[in-house]
């Protein structure tokens, strides 16, 4: 099906933009009537930060587009070798993001 | 750092300073990500000002992922809509964590809503860890200044993203996408300062595939989130008051 000139953009707002924004809107709304002192904030930015790991492990285990072409192992060793080389430079992020993608880019032309 | 009031910068050298932070790393690597949503948009046959739009509106590479997924798929817009917005749950509670650092005295809520727009796995991260120790005063002009080069920066990626489809080899294009999980994991393991962080993270990462089976692919981030993230609040305080 050839999409119209329209309809692209209606998708886009409907089923793209308004599902994603409604998340932050309610996020101002609810977080203003909370106090700033309040446990609410610890316990909401642990939610966040479980989902934030649980949204890495769905990338992984369920990757998209040309990452589904290597191999699981890559992905995983890819994380792995992330998290060493960040704590092993002293925290540095292009530690890892390098070390990460060496081990991702090894394993696509190694393969299974 | 600790017991030192920071100094107070003018609020365009509070922007400036977001602009050159946020293009130090992450706006780079955020909007290199973001690259790799263009092929997708170009793959299901939508305009290049779509592509970019996603970016600019969305703001979210998983759900912009999910989006162009699912009309590949050949998903109705309903069913898009609802697996786009389940992806984007995150935002609730990152938005309420981000509110305290970007609230400010005599502000509308049309400017904390405008600014909740940029809240993102990468600037919740950043913003916990860069705007505490800034000036209260500078926190929203940095947060402006950072928030905006990462959008605009992206958006800009996404665009190229969209052209340069088909001519990127193949491995290119699975580094590209695999520069959000990556970045995800080095933002959260940054962010780590106390036990019941790592127990957060772990029981996040660990407990996804087995409710991805056991719940579905739709709600398993919410309860993983929800029973994850209380367990991890729960063992803080009892670490607290010990």
């Amino acid at each position: 099906m050839i999409p119209d000139a329209f309809e692209p953009w209606l998708l886009l707002l409907f089923a793209g933009i308004l599902p994603t924004l409604i998340w932050r809107m309610g996020g101002v709304v609810l977080g203003r009537s909370i106090a700033e002192s309040s446990p609410v904030f610890d316990w909401v930015r642990f939610v966040a930060a479980t989902l934030l790991a649980g949204v890495v492990a769905k990338l992984l285990f369920d990757p998209s587009g040309a990452l589904a072409t290597v191999p699981a192992y890559g992905r995983f060793g890819g994380i792995a070798a992330a998290l060493a080389a960040f704590f092993l430079s002293g925290r540095r992020a292009i530690a890892g993001i390098v070390a990460g993608q060496a081990v991702l880019l090894a394993s696509y032309f190694i393969g299974r | 750092m600790h017991g030192v009031s920071p100094a107070q910068l003018t609020t365009f050298r509070a922007v400036l300073k977001g602009v050159r932070d946020a293009l130090s790393l992450p706006a780079p690597m955020v909007a290199a990500g973001l690259l790799g949503v263009g092929p997708l948009a170009h793959a299901v046959g939508h305009p290049l000002g779509v592509a970019v739009a996603s970016t600019l509106f969305i703001w979210a590479g998983p759900g912009q992922i999910i989006f162009f997924g699912g009309i590949a798929a050949g998903l109705s817009p309903l069913g898009i809509a609802l697996a786009v917005g389940l992806s984007a749950v995150r935002f609730l509670p990152m938005t309420i964590s981000m509110l305290p650092l970007i609230r400010r005295p005599g502000q509308s809520l049309g400017e904390l809503l405008y600014l909740s727009h940029f809240v993102t796995v990468t600037i919740w991260s950043e913003g916990l860890r860069r705007l505490p120790p800034l000036h209260p005063s500078n926190r929203v002009p940095y947060y402006i200044g950072f928030g905006h080069t990462c959008v605009v920066l992206s958006g800009f990626a996404t665009g190229v993203g969209y052209l340069m489809t088909g001519s990127a080899p193949q491995a290119l294009a699975a580094a590209l996408l695999f520069l959000s999980p990556l970045f995800f994991t080095v933002s959260i393991a940054a962010g780590i300062r106390r036990v019941a962080d790592v127990a957060a993270i772990a029981a996040g990462f660990f407990l996804q595939p087995l409710a991805s089976r056991l719940i579905g692919p739709e709600l398993d981030l919410l309860a993983v989130g929800l029973i994850g993230g209380t367990a991890a609040f729960m063992l803080d305080r009892a670490r607290n008051s010990a």
